[in-house]
């Protein structure tokens, strides 16, 4: 076993990572060790990305332990870059964390100085296992005599491409800040941002919901400049002491309504599982709109009257918001012939053109039931031949007399999905269906899975459906 | 001269005041609630003799009852019905029927099977479904659609004898935003105890067997309807209907019940004691 990580007294002793831990046990003898937990430690880099959203939209995580800032254009709230800096020392050391840090024109130059404690324009002293590139590299460059990145970019690229292949070249390029690399931020941009500062902290959850109602104003009132409306807002509460809370809506058609957010941010904050608290108080507070829609303005009839459609949609989101999007449905049809899979259940928020469904034949009695069970549920069939219509059924403990049926209907399973579906035995089960009624009137959809003799000896019977 | 001004003033005030409540009385006489309809003559005009007013009243909560947990089905599929004739006669012809479930029970009676609804003559883009997780979270999300105005009608459905929070209080805050907002309201049961409602209507409904096609074949739905409590004080209606899709409307159904009913069959104690 090996040590993965280290406190800041093991280190005072002399211990660190890559040490293998009977090493270390015999260095000091009352070492405490833990396993090392890999999701935990991704997670709080996140929890930590997430708090440095407020210096600056552009956060990306660079696992294991690192964080990229991308500050270009965000020190105006601070004096000069090295104050934004001190503030993100003090909060990362209120928490109890400690920082090393570097400042640099490209992400990976910031990467590697402040991994090697070292600051902008100390690229040269970098030892050459900060390229990143694998260990074989790393001692070739040593063996020739090459410890330094400074030794690496005295020389001719062309030499070095040829021995050690173009990433190298690459890779150089990056640390010495010749060529940059686009990060890969944890929150998409928003379209709108808007956000207040506060120089005391909000202790009452009521003055933060008042501040988000008067901060999406100020958000439409951008938008509407633009003829957009705000489909998906996010919210996102700054704690002092380094906590973040996030709420997120969603609406059905883009909005602009004040009171309409006003209702579903209250709806949201009541669905929450455990509810907002302000602890020590918030002293930021950002709301951003994520995604956007056309949205024209509208003119109101003057005789006055009801926006129906306005007032639907917000019934959906409203519902999506309070049950969840995925509670709040409407029905589209799939392309498949087997029963369970030819609906789709959508959010009724992600609302489509609509699809045809399929005509019943004139005349015909319904063919499919208004209830389905699935999975299909199981029962005992009794039938007067083995391929025949069932007699006699026997569902939840209740025995069901048949006593009139139709079909069968066979419908085939989708061979094709499966390999080798086309030879004979491998294609699946064919479903034979009956439409059946009980001497009680109440009328059920059964089938037999698997046809007699050909496919299976003793075929099981499934109740699928309830007709009405 | 300003104590008779006043006195004028007043005067013309109670003129107003006279006429303004003597037009709003007549208003409200004049009002008289739109009714839809079974489709069924003998029993849209043994539910309400007015002419042209025949049926139940739109802008109600009416009760539907399953007579056994096995006659849920039917009892949704006539709850669907009513209320796609109820989005008809309504001025909110193009407005979905909000249908809100609980969640156990979606998962115990079977999830609802749109192209089961195209085969009762309902298109599946008609209804806003939702599914919530329990009999409170169905009541509320029942009461803000109830109160929104353009929506067709809205049904609502509970599992169990006593499902949590539904109590007359709960019937009534229905049924008076039904009356408010013009949303006719219908109330699935499946399993129900009597209780105190504020419903206008309450139905129990069964299976009953189908009048059969060629071959035996199983023909189209029959339901075996009876009305337990109705507002105006009828009582004891029974009919069986037959659902039409191509019309839309329920019919008569013919007596079909040539099959003996399980339940007809009782063994004589007395008898068999006297015998012995």
């Amino acid at each position: 076993m090996v040590l993965m990580a280290v406190d800041r007294e093991a280190a005072y002793l002399g211990l660190g990572p890559g040490m293998k831990l009977a090493d270390a046990r015999a260095r000091v003898p009352d070492l405490k060790a833990f396993d090392h937990n890999v999701l935990a430690d991704a997670a709080l880099l996140e929890q930590l990305a997430d708090a440095c959203l407020r210096y600056t939209p552009m956060v990306s995580v660079s696992p294991p332990r690192s964080l990229l800032l991308d500050i270009s254009g965000c020190t105006h709230f601070f004096t000069s870059e090295n104050a934004l800096v001190e503030d993100a020392e003090d909060r990362f050391d209120q928490a109890g964390y400690s920082l090393s840090w570097a400042l640099a024109g490209t992400p990976d130059a910031a990467l590697a100085l402040a991994h090697h404690g070292l600051q902008e324009g100390a690229e040269a002293q970098l030892p050459v296992s900060a390229l990143a590139m694998d260990d074989k590299t790393h001692r070739a460059l040593e063996r020739a005599g090459l410890y330094h990145i400074g030794d690496l970019a005295e020389r001719p690229r062309a030499a070095l491409v040829a021995r050690f292949g173009s990433s190298l070249a690459v890779r150089l390029d990056r640390i010495m800040g010749i060529e940059d690399r686009p990060i890969d931020p944890i929150r998409k941009l928003a379209n709108v941002t808007t956000e207040r500062r506060f120089a005391e902290p909000l202790t009452h959850i009521d003055f933060a919901i008042s501040c988000l109602e008067e901060l999406f104003i100020e958000a439409v009132q951008q938008l509407e400049e633009r003829g957009q409306g705000a489909r998906m807002i996010r919210m996102i509460l700054f704690r002092c002491d380094g906590d973040v809370a996030r709420l997120a809506i969603e609406t059905a058609p883009a909005t602009r309504d004040p009171a309409l957010f006003k209702r579903l941010l209250k709806e949201r904050i009541d669905a929450l599982n455990d509810p907002l608290n302000p602890g020590f108080g918030y002293d930021l507070i950002r709301l951003s709109i994520v995604a956007t829609d056309h949205l024209e303005m509208e003119q109101y009839r003057l005789e006055g009257g009801e926006d129906k459609q306005g007032d639907q949609a917000a019934l959906v989101s409203q519902l999506s918001v309070r049950l969840g999007r995925t509670q709040v449905q409407h029905f589209m049809p799939a392309d498949s012939h087997i029963p369970e899979q030819g609906l789709l259940a959508l959010p009724a928020l992600d609302s489509g053109p609509p699809k045809a469904w399929d005509k019943p034949k004139a005349g015909e009695p319904p063919l499919r039931p208004l209830h389905m069970f699935d999975p299909p549920q199981h029962i005992k069939v009794l039938a007067e031949v083995p391929d025949g219509p069932p007699y006699r059924f026997t569902w939840r403990r209740k025995t069901h007399r048949v006593s009139r049926y139709e079909g069968p209907e066979r419908i085939a399973s989708e061979w094709w999905q499966r390999r080798d579906g086309q030879q004979a035995g491998k294609g699946g089960l064919t479903r034979d269906y009956y439409r059946v009624e009980d001497i009680r009137g109440r009328r059920y959809w059964l089938f037999r899975h698997g046809l007699y003799g050909s496919e299976k000896v003793n075929p099981d019977w499934y109740i699928h459906g309830l007709f009405a | 001269m300003f104590t008779k001004l006043e006195q004028t003033m007043n005067i013309v005030d109670s003129h107003i005041l006279e006429k303004f409540s003597a037009h709003k009385s007549q208003m409200l006489d004049n009002i008289t609630v739109p009714n839809f309809t079974f489709g069924a003559a003998s029993l849209d005009i043994a539910l309400s003799k007015e002419t042209p007013n025949h049926g139940l009243p739109l802008a109600q909560l009416h009760e539907i009852h399953a007579a056994q947990p096995e006659d849920s089905s039917s009892a949704a599929a006539l709850t669907l019905l009513l209320a796609a004739r109820a989005r008809m006669a309504a001025e909110t012809a193009d407005q979905p029927i909000t249908w809100v479930r609980d969640h156990g029970e979606a998962r115990r009676q079977g999830r609802l099977y749109p192209p089961g609804l195209v085969e009762l003559g309902i298109n599946p883009d008609h209804i806003l479904y939702i599914d919530a997780a329990d009999s409170i979270a169905v009541l509320r999300a029942a009461a803000d659609a109830v109160r929104c105005a353009p929506i067709g009608a809205v049904i609502v459905e509970l599992a169990g004898k006593n499902p949590k929070g539904l109590d007359l209080t709960a019937t009534r805050r229905l049924a008076l935003s039904a009356k408010k907002s013009g949303v006719t309201t219908f109330m699935l049961r499946n399993k129900a105890a009597p209780m105190p409602s504020a419903a206008f209507s309450r139905w129990q409904v069964a299976a009953a067997p189908s009048k059969a096609l060629a071959a035996n074949a199983v023909g189209h739905p029959v339901f075996e309807l009876t009305l337990l409590r109705h507002r105006g004080g009828l009582d004891g209606l029974n009919a069986r209907l037959e659902w039409n899709r191509e019309t839309r409307s329920f019919q008569e159904a013919a007596d079909i019940s040539a099959v003996p009913t399980v339940s007809g069959i009782r063994t004589d104690h007395k008898k068999i004691r006297a015998r012995a």
